[in-house]
């Protein structure tokens, strides 16, 4: 039989049309220019048919038919623009607007709203409809982000398909029959979703509105401003709204290979920090032990008479940790700073890693772009918690496992995700590299030690599973995520991984925040010679630094050993921070210098995907804060250096000389994985205690999202994940105060009990400031046992503890 | 000759005979400031931001009034009415709302724009003022003291 033809031509209103087979007729008279209203299909998602509002005639059917639900045929003949197709569309939307309450003067729907447009377009201006309206309780809050007025809802289902089409978290649904139809969460609660502010931007109404964002402006008061959103690594794209000097709102700005027209709620609602009270708009400079105010000429002065002084005692006596934070072109100065000034090869972005660690032996990134997820058949996450970390990475994934493919998790206990995946692979803590090794060696022939999997706490027929379908895949991906990385198995974990990519997988290294790829291609890296971050803290301690220079980062929570920074910290003269906010660091450093955010600055960035692309300054930032590349060059200059730059474009195409192939909108791909990485089989003992583990989540309360009301909310006060059984054995209830304590330090958490940690383990998300885990941690002990006991509110206050809020 | 001279007085006498008509006629101009020109009805002065009889603001802070005005006149930041500070009916009210005097031309499409008739032009017409700052009119100065303090009927319906 002859295959049919790739393409067919219909005829909309007279003019014939030419779309590939299985175009809808509302597809294919868009692409011929022609309107047709709609509001309940949204072409992320397959049509509905739902609002009735996209009626055409086509010739010979006896009805007139939905052009979002009907496929384009060779010959039809349809009109969208006829009187009976008009009046049925005006119909329509009477019917639409009988109980929608037409309120909106107060709703901030307002000015963007597709009904009020299309009812402009195509409504008859009046309504037959004298009766009274449905009247729901109005407006219903639903959660720190969401406020929900079910009397404005067309049901068009737009907000419950993408929870479970797009994000997969259902995170919306309808209740009720008929007249009584709503959308809403169970009873009510509180939404539980990490995507749920996309279904405010596709809501064809003013039925989901923000909480954020509530009553701020109009669409008219607003200069919409291209950024890039700088949380988790990834740099969506994002729009800025802007309201006299102040960011009103973040819209997601459609990048269809990027973030699409998707966001997730912390790029979406963590914004307020920008405009925080406590912003620094002063030098700080440490006089008899107080930290007080100064001028920028006294504190750039000091510390360009330090750095000169320290240049003079020997080269190498300066340490630089951070910039993941910053702009592209600020850290090319830093480099230059510090690698041509002061003569100091220690610079480094990665604050967080372990001394020795798998995340400083190897490029960070995407080794494809984000957009080729969906065409995988296997997807391998090793200990990435991808909704944490890397929210927007995860609705490719969803796509992926749409399509077919197989999700596959090796991690220390189950993720959120966990009803997506084929094969849980939920590992005895440390076990993560030994489990891998095995997989790699399985995929090259060798039999699966099925007593070493049980060891580690898997279960061999998974693996064995895993191993036929990575075979056969088309495709596979490994996604090694922090957790793998700075654990004791992180070598192992990259051995195994670069044998996984000489069988046809390709390794993503899922590790940094904001412009950290785009801080190790400008060189914020340890030079020859230089010590990586967690050299220069333990050398700091030995007192072998004179200055240590922090930007953009808080060692003090984000070292993985609060004592090694603390050591570090005391043994170093002088440590100079650029900061948005006085933070643990800050408050014990020697000069505080207030800087500005990537919302307040004109340059480049990179993601993970090593994608370079713009942002721009939405707002002036507070009078007396200085961009961290302007703070730079002050003392570029004060150390004798003739540099004269007259933007941010000078200094990028500095930097593109220095790094080839960097331009706007292209990718700086990083290189296969390729070394020598030692492995180790065997397993980690095995702890009669409580393991601690600890991860990344996405709401937090850390410097910045702290100040965001919404954000902090959404956190919730510090917890500390125990199982039931555990729980039950030390007389825990949920929500109790709990202590968690190694040796002597010890931190007082709210208990939560939960099977989504397993027993023998206790989990303690990271990213809250005001308890820092780290105090926990130790660098020489990869594994953490910890004792934990209920206590009573009272006695949370006592010595060696932390209080939680 | 004494034709042309004869013409030319009567012309003089048809044009003095205007002056002495008019001359007793009570006189058109008014002593302002000491007495004020009476304006009519429908004049647009001065704008009122009306209450309804109950006391409660009509500015919802919709802003219609900001995107019509066509020299960008007025400033309006809304905010949300809670049980213990209802300011307006519903959910949203005016926190702030400003009308810069020195650019607004009294056209009066803030008040064809108002949805609940809360923005009104009075008649009001002394806007004179020595400062720039003086001209920008708040929301205090705006608002009417008490319902009808405007001059409109505070029962009226939009």
């Amino acid at each position: 039989m002859a295959e049919p033809p790739a393409t067919v031509t219909l005829t909309i209103d007279g003019r014939a049309v030419t779309v590939a087979r299985g175009t809808t007729v509302w597809h294919a008279a868009e692409q011929a220019g022609i309107d047709i209203p709609i509001f309940c299909y949204l072409d992320r998602m397959p049509p509905l048919g739902a609002c009735r509002q996209c009626f055409v005639r086509v010739e010979k059917m006896a009805r007139l038919q939905t052009s979002c639900t009907l496929v384009a045929e060779e010959g039809m003949v349809v009109s969208a623009s006829t009187p009976d197709v008009r009046g049925a569309q005006e119909r329509n939307l009477e019917f639409l607007l009988i109980n929608h309450p037409l309120d909106c003067p107060i709703c901030d729907k307002g000015g963007e709203c597709p009904l009020q447009d299309q009812t402009f377009a195509y409504g008859s201006g009046r309504s037959r409809f004298v009766e009274l309206k449905r009247d729901f309780a109005k407006p219903v809050s639903l959660g720190s982000v969401l406020v929900l007025d079910r009397e404005r809802c067309i049901l068009c289902w737009r907000c419950v398909r993408f929870g479970e089409i797009v994000a997969g978290d259902d995170a919306l649904k309808g209740f009720e029959r008929g007249f009584q139809t709503e959308i809403n969460t169970p009873f009510t609660q509180p939404v539980r979703s990490k995507f749920i502010g996309n279904t405010i931007s596709i809501c064809p109404v003013g039925a989901l509105t923000s909480r954020t964002y509530r009553f701020q402006a109009r669409p008219w008061d607003n200069d919409a401003v291209p950024s890039v959103c700088n949380h988790c690594g990834l740099g969506c794209t994002v729009w800025l709204d802007v309201r006299d000097q102040t960011v009103a709102r973040v819209r997601p700005r459609e990048t269809p290979d990027l973030n699409d027209i998707w966001l997730c709620d912390l790029g979406q609602f963590g914004f307020e920090w920008l405009h925080a009270k406590d912003r620094l708009t002063r030098p700080l400079v440490r006089k008899n032990g107080q930290l007080v105010e100064t001028t920028w000429d006294e504190a750039l002065d000091l510390v360009a008479a330090r750095l000169a002084e320290s240049r003079q005692r020997g080269a190498g006596r300066v340490g630089v940790l951070g910039g993941a934070r910053l702009t592209n072109e600020d850290n090319f100065l830093l480099r230059r700073v510090f690698r041509e000034i002061v003569g100091t090869p220690h610079l480094d972005h990665r604050l967080d890693a372990r001394p020795g660690s798998a995340s400083l032996q190897v490029a960070w990134g995407l080794r494809g772009p984000l957009a080729a997820i969906p065409e995988s058949s296997l997807l391998l996450l090793v200990g990435c918690d991808i909704t944490e970390e890397y929210p927007i990475a995860w609705l490719r994934m969803k796509q992926a496992v749409d399509h077919g493919a197989q999700l596959y998790a090796i991690h220390p206990k189950p993720l959120e995700i966990h009803r997506f995946i084929t094969g849980r692979l939920i590992h005895s803590p440390g076990a993560e590299g030994v489990v891998l090794a095995q997989i790699a060696n399985a995929v090259r022939g060798q039999k699966p030690d099925a007593k070493v999997l049980q060891e580690a706490g898997v279960d061999p027929a998974v693996v064995a599973g895993l191993v036929a379908r990575l075979r056969a895949a088309a495709r596979p991906m490994v996604f090694i995520g922090k957790n793998a990385l700075e654990g004791p198995a992180g070598t192992t974990v990259l051995h195994a991984a670069q044998r996984l990519q000489a069988a046809g997988c390709m390794i993503h290294i899922m590790r940094g925040k904001g412009n950290a790829v785009g801080a190790a291609l400008m060189g914020v890296l340890p030079g020859p010679g230089g010590w990586t971050a967690p050299e220069m803290i333990q050398q700091a301690a030995r007192g072998a630094l004179d200055v240590l220079y922090v930007l953009g980062g808080d060692p003090a929570t984000e070292v993985g050993d609060a004592h090694a920074w603390a050591a570090a910290r005391e043994h170093t003269p002088l440590v100079v921070v650029h900061d948005l906010f006085l933070t643990a660091t800050g408050r014990d450093a020697d000069v505080v210098l207030p800087a500005l955010t990537y919302a307040e600055k004109h340059g480049t960035v990179c993601n993970l995907e090593g994608r370079v692309q713009q942002i721009e300054a939405a707002v002036r930032g507070p009078a007396g804060a200085r961009g961290d590349g302007a703070i730079l060059l002050e003392l570029a200059a004060r150390l004798g250096a003739e540099w004269s730059y007259g933007g941010w474009e000078e200094i990028f195409a500095d930097a593109r000389a220095a790094v080839p192939g960097l331009e706007i909108g292209a990718f700086r791909t990083p290189p296969p994985l390729q070394g020598d990485w030692p492995a180790n089989g065997a397993l980690p003992a095995r702890s009669a205690d409580l393991v601690l583990i600890t991860g990344e989540v996405l709401f937090d309360r850390g410097s910045m999202t702290a100040r965001s009301p919404a954000i902090a909310d959404l956190a919730g006060p510090p917890s500390v994940w125990v199982h039931p059984a555990d729980a039950a054995s030390r007389g825990l209830v949920d929500g109790a105060l709990a202590q968690l304590s190694v040796g002597a330090a010890g931190l007082v958490l709210r208990a939560r009990l939960t099977e989504e940690v397993p027993p023998g383990r206790v989990y303690v998300p990271r990213g809250y400031d005001a308890v820092p885990v780290n105090r926990l941690l130790s660098w020489d002990q990869p594994l953490v046992t910890v004792s934990l006991r209920a206590i009573d509110a009272a006695a949370a206050a006592g010595p060696g503890s932390e209080v939680a809020p | 000759m004494i034709r042309r001279r004869w013409g030319q007085v009567l012309g003089m006498l048809r044009g003095l005979s205007v002056t002495f008509r008019v001359l007793f006629r009570p006189p058109v101009t008014t002593t302002y400031p000491d007495e004020k020109t009476r304006v009519e009805e429908r004049f647009k002065g001065r704008h009122w931001l009306t209450r309804y009889a109950d006391g409660l603001e009509r500015c919802i802070g919709c802003e219609l009034c900001v995107i019509v005005c066509p020299s960008q006149a007025i400033f309006v930041q809304a905010a949300e009415n809670t049980p213990e500070h209802q300011v307006s009916r519903g959910e949203r009210y005016a926190a702030d709302f400003q009308i810069n005097m020195l650019r607004c031309i009294f056209c009066g499409f803030c008040e064809e724009a108002c949805p609940t008739g809360a923005i009104v032009l009075g008649h009001d017409y002394e806007l004179a003022g020595y400062t720039r700052a003086s001209m920008i009119y708040t929301k205090p100065m705006l608002t009417e003291p008490y319902p009808g303090a405007g001059g409109r009927d505070p029962h009226r319906e939009i």
